[in-house]
């Protein structure tokens, strides 16, 4: 009974306590300006990751980047026109002049390595060095464009009517910042062209801004939803900003300390305000039982320690098992997740500590007579939201085999569902369809190779391999196969620069579209043509010691799960064909696919291991393994419940979703245990008091409703009041918030149904297996 | 009276100074860098070694012959050592200082000699962080000079090219008063941020004229440099006009590459 002595202290101590929490509060306050931010999910994976450090070592070998945003152009009658041209040439060279860009690599018509041969003279120059003055120009053009097929479909669409820029970005620029100085550039130019801007860059780095703008906005809409909820609830406003400043200050203690640990916020722990909202509702129950102790025996002083009394117990356990149910996410492997389950797991721990110090303190500055206008309002026989959940209730007393059946089917529907489930990260499609992102990405993707980029290396055991024909022809066989998959839009490699230049030397004969003879013929060929062009044409498709040879990967979406087909496709061709040569995947495409694995299969884990202790918990809290599993059904099926429509409805279990299911634990489980908690308390006092009278079914129904009732009322005050803040969010321009506005609705709403009819339903149904050896 | 006179004197004094121009520094230099003596042979060896510390070598034999003065017409003939699968690639450059060089390349592989448009004197010599000008020259008149400081008996020029069609915005050249070789250039991009450093680390005096025997151009875009080190340096050899033809492309004459 320690705690109640903080309870009691806070109780005979209000303004001390008030004073402690405020000053305590500045403290950690006092830390965000330190504050650091971090919005790139990449960094989700450290540094020293497998995947970071072999990508990095795959971009210092071919001189290649990071990050690349691809600029289109399309005008609907081709832009093989002067106006156009004249565009692009304008638009590539203020690009150019961009700072974070890598200027030398940019490439576009003006910039782009054109090999051919003019009246015997080979050339090798970028492809427009001019805007075209004359028609025959222009056809000249169109010709060198389309007779070359390293061009089409990466910097021309076959119809000619996109084209593209590529810009490469250095390291540590921001691909936001990078994509709107590129969005004031194209403004410049008037005409019917348009322009689209596209890449994960744009994608992750607007998200990262968006993201943290719309954590601004909505989680104080949120707050005040609730606040107004609240006031209808309670109708008084001094209680009602209590529960909130409960919140506040849970969050302002937490983020405060990790900042103060100088950890960066990152997408993940910046959500942890409103995890720890939705948490801290767990003290309306609190609120809920005072009303109807003080109307009770209308003593305040007394009405705040009974109360405190009859729901200690269930409080302490449910912030447990939220505390617990994060604090399982330390063990994982992605420090992010780690950060963020320690963040919410000490929120949890704050919440708790205030539940019994900050809230029993606030009650006694409240006003006698506003507590007993309210409270005479708390009727639960009258009440229509009693009736309401007395019906609930008895739907599950008295149809336990309906009940029980329906949940079954239900539940087995639910796991079909989940079989569905394919765990994926699109980031552009965390953009709503209609979104400047996503429609430019659609587009490119449509008409262009691709703005998803991975790349296949190829790796022989001597230095010179890549030189020879079998190696050429092998790389070229390789691209064909890959092709064929209609998630690769184009393939670029060494290979391709080889039987360029055998062309043009042959006087552009067809014929000689096709790798040389011999190592001398492809290593002559290759120097001569290093003689003229860029050096990163070169570098970029092969390593300095010809042992290497990169293929660039052109993917018409960003789903991380196409680079799984990519390997696949490799692994296969490999099997058919024997090589020396080893192929590994690398690039863009393939970060985001690791990262897939990593981070959401770490949080998979996480969420099962977390569900594993919650049973545990929940068998401590209740003493019996019995009532456990009972407590355990709501939870359960909630979850199966919300991944079965996840499921159906095919959504990909993505990074939002894979943090919410975290939420769903620590929220279901509070509702059982309440339910639970409370119920055994009741039938307790009833079998005390009237166990001779009536039999012990009745006593069991009796207590049910009038849990039901009560705290049950408490239970969808409130999923209610979380539903009703939350459901703001699903008005929100980027997917992931209205995913978390929609789950934490149906969430809060399924747990509060599921605790109040299933709960009564099994324990009824249950009922001699669950007290054969009495009731504890 | 006296008082100006003296005022004036003064004023007039620096003029001596300004008697040294930017171009006229400039076009020393490149008489001494790149038309010393009547004809030029060495050995050239370079190294490019890039980020990853990985390396890649080319080696040739480089003859120059003047036609007429300073700033005036050059033949350039090369030979390729290495890497070992170009050997016997020659490569043959008339260099016209008003209008595009004409170049030839043979390709012993497919027995094949190909002119090669010259269009981009900023493009990559075979690979390595120096330019085709680098190795030959830029047009004093494509560019504005100015002397903006002198410092360790160096001339330190501005030269900023008249057209904005270039990749770098300006160069900076520390000019050595005494041989008028450039001990150092820094090229600043169009961000006007340093990204190219050459640098001259040995210097020999061969026959009279001085030579740079060693010299490195390092990229700080790429991460990447060249060194390069000239041996067998000679000068008025009697090279004849016709090594400078078609034919000695494919059979070039033993004495004059080894």
């Amino acid at each position: 009974m320690k705690k109640l002595s903080l309870v009691e202290f806070s109780v005979n101590h209000p303004k001390l306590i008030v004073w402690i929490i405020v000053i305590l509060t500045i403290i950690f306050m006092t830390q965000f300006p330190k504050v650091k931010i971090d919005t790139n999910p990449k960094n989700m994976l450290p540094k020293t990751s497998d995947v970071r450090v072999w990508n990095d070592e795959v971009e210092k070998t071919f001189g290649l980047y990071e990050d690349m945003i691809v600029v289109g152009i399309s005008q609907e009658n081709g832009v093989l026109n002067r106006e156009t041209l004249g565009k692009i040439q304008r638009i590539t060279e203020d690009i150019l002049k961009l700072k974070g860009v890598a200027t030398r690599d940019v490439n576009s018509f003006t910039t782009i390595t054109n090999v051919t041969a003019e009246e015997d003279i080979l050339k090798v120059a970028p492809l427009m060095t001019g805007v075209p003055k004359t028609d025959n120009e222009i056809t000249v053009l169109k010709k060198m464009l389309f007779e070359n097929p390293m061009f089409v479909d990466r910097i021309i669409s076959k119809d000619g009517k996109t084209t593209a820029i590529y810009v490469p970005l250095e390291k540590g620029s921001n691909g936001k910042v990078i994509a709107d100085n590129i969005r004031e550039i194209v403004k410049k130019e008037k005409g019917i062209e348009k322009y689209y801007i596209a890449g994960d860059p744009v994608a992750r780095d607007t998200f990262g801004a968006v993201m943290f703008k719309l954590m601004a906005i909505f989680a104080p809409i949120a707050m005040f939803v609730m606040l107004a909820v609240r006031y209808f609830m309670f109708r008084d406003l001094f209680l009602s900003i209590t529960l909130m400043m409960d919140a506040m200050i849970s969050i302002v203690w937490s983020m405060g300390l990790l900042i103060a640990l100088g950890f960066p916020i990152h997408i993940m722990s910046s959500m942890a305000p409103v995890f720890l909202m939705a948490i801290a509702t767990d003290s309306i129950h609190i609120f809920n039982e005072f009303y109807f102790r003080y109307k009770e025996n209308k003593d305040k002083k007394r009405a705040i320690i009974d109360t405190m009394n009859a729901v200690g117990r269930p409080v302490r356990y449910t912030a447990l098992a939220t505390a617990a149910g994060f604090a399982v996410l330390l063990f994982m492997n992605i420090i992010p997740v780690k950060v963020f389950g320690g963040l919410i797991a000490f929120g949890a721990v704050i919440l708790r500590i205030l539940s019994f110090s900050f809230i029993p303190a606030m009650f006694t500055f409240v006003k006698e007579e506003n507590i007993a206008k309210i409270a005479a309002s708390e009727d639960i026989e009258s009440g229509w939201s009693s009736k309401f959940l007395k019906k609930l209730a008895g739907f599950g007393i008295y149809k336990t085999k309906t009940t029980v059946i329906v949940g079954l089917v239900l539940f087995i529907i639910s796991l079909i569902g989940i079989s569905k489930i394919v765990v994926n990260n699109n980031m552009v499609e965390w953009f709503k369809k209609n979104s400047e992102v996503r429609s430019a990405d659609t587009v490119m993707n449509q008409s262009l190779g691709g703005t998803s980029l991975g790349y296949v290396v190829g790796i022989a055991n001597e230095d010179e391999y890549i030189k020879t024909p079998e190696a050429m022809r092998y790389i070229e066989g390789l691209q064909r196969h890959l092709e064929k998959l209609p998630i690769v839009g184009k393939t670029t490699s060494v290979v391709d620069y080889v039987k360029r230049m055998n062309r043009v030397l042959h006087n552009n004969d067809p014929k000689y579209d096709s790798v040389p003879e011999t190592k001398e013929i492809i290593g002559q060929y290759l120097f001569l043509f290093s003689m003229s062009a860029k050096s990163s044409d070169l570098d970029n498709v092969v390593d300095f010691s010809f042992r290497k040879a990169n293929i660039w990967v052109q993917l018409k979406t960003w789903n991380a799960r196409t680079m799984e087909d990519v390997i696949k496709a490799v692994d296969e061709y490999k099997k058919t064909n024997p090589t020396p040569m080893e192929f590994k995947p690398s690039g863009p495409a393939y970060f985001n696919f690791i990262w897939n694995n990593e981070v959401l299969w770490d949080m998979v884990k996480g969420f099962i291991m977390a569900l594993i202790v919650v049973l545990i918990i929940l068998s401590f809290n209740f003493r019996s393994i019995k009532w456990a599993i009972v407590g355990y059904s709501p939870l359960l099926f909630t979850v199966i419940l919300i991944y079965g429509v996840v499921g159906f409805v095919g959504k990909d279990f993505d990074m939002p979703i894979s943090v919410l299911s975290c939420l769903s634990l620590g929220m279901a489980v509070d509702f059982a245990i309440h339910f639970i908690g409370r119920f055994k308390q009741r039938l307790a006092e009833i079998r005390n008091t009237e166990v001779r009278t009536k039999k012990p079914d009745e006593i069991l129904i009796d207590s049910l409703l009038w849990t039901a009732k009560r705290p049950g009322k408490g239970i969808m005050r409130n999923a209610v009041l979380f539903g009703a803040s939350f459901s703001v969010m699903i008005f929100a321009p980027l997917t992931p918030y209205i995913t978390v506005g929609a789950f934490i609705v149906s969430m809060m709403m399924l747990s509060a149904l599921m605790t109040i009819i299933y709960v009564p339903a099994l324990i009824m149904l249950l009922r001699s297996w669950l007290f054969k050896d009495g009731v504890k | 009276m006296l008082r100006y006179l003296i005022v004036l004197l003064a004023m007039l004094l620096p003029l001596k100074v300004f008697a040294i121009t930017a171009p006229g520094v400039i076009k020393k230099s490149q008489a001494v860098l790149l038309y010393s003596g009547k004809d030029f042979k060495a050995r050239v060896s370079m190294k490019i070694i890039i980020k990853s510390g990985q390396e890649r070598i080319r080696e040739l034999t480089m003859l120059r012959k003047n036609y007429g003065d300073v700033s005036g017409d050059q033949k350039y003939f090369m030979y390729f050592f290495q890497p070992a699968d170009v050997r016997n690639m020659t490569f043959m450059v008339y260099k016209y200082p008003t209008k595009d060089d004409d170049r030839w390349m043979f390709i012993p592989a497919i027995n094949m000699t190909r002119r090669i448009a010259a269009q981009d004197n900023r493009s990559s010599f075979v690979g390595s962080d120096f330019t085709y000008e680098d190795i030959s020259g830029r047009d004093i008149e494509n560019d504005d000079h100015s002397i903006i400081k002198e410092e360790n008996n160096c001339y330190v020029i501005k030269s900023a090219p008249k057209t904005g069609d270039m990749e770098y915005s300006y160069k900076l050249s520390w000019i050595d008063k005494t041989n008028f070789l450039p001990i150092k250039e820094e090229y600043y991009d169009k961000k006007n941020e340093l990204y190219k450093v050459f640098t001259a680390e040995e210097i020999k005096d061969i026959k009279g004229f001085p030579t740079i025997v060693k010299r490195t151009m390092t990229n700080l875009h790429t991460g990447s440099r060249t060194e390069v080190a000239f041996t067998k340096v000679d000068y008025n050899i009697g090279i004849e006009d016709s090594l400078f033809s078609e034919r000695f492309l494919k059979q070039p004459p033993k004495k004059w590459i080894e």
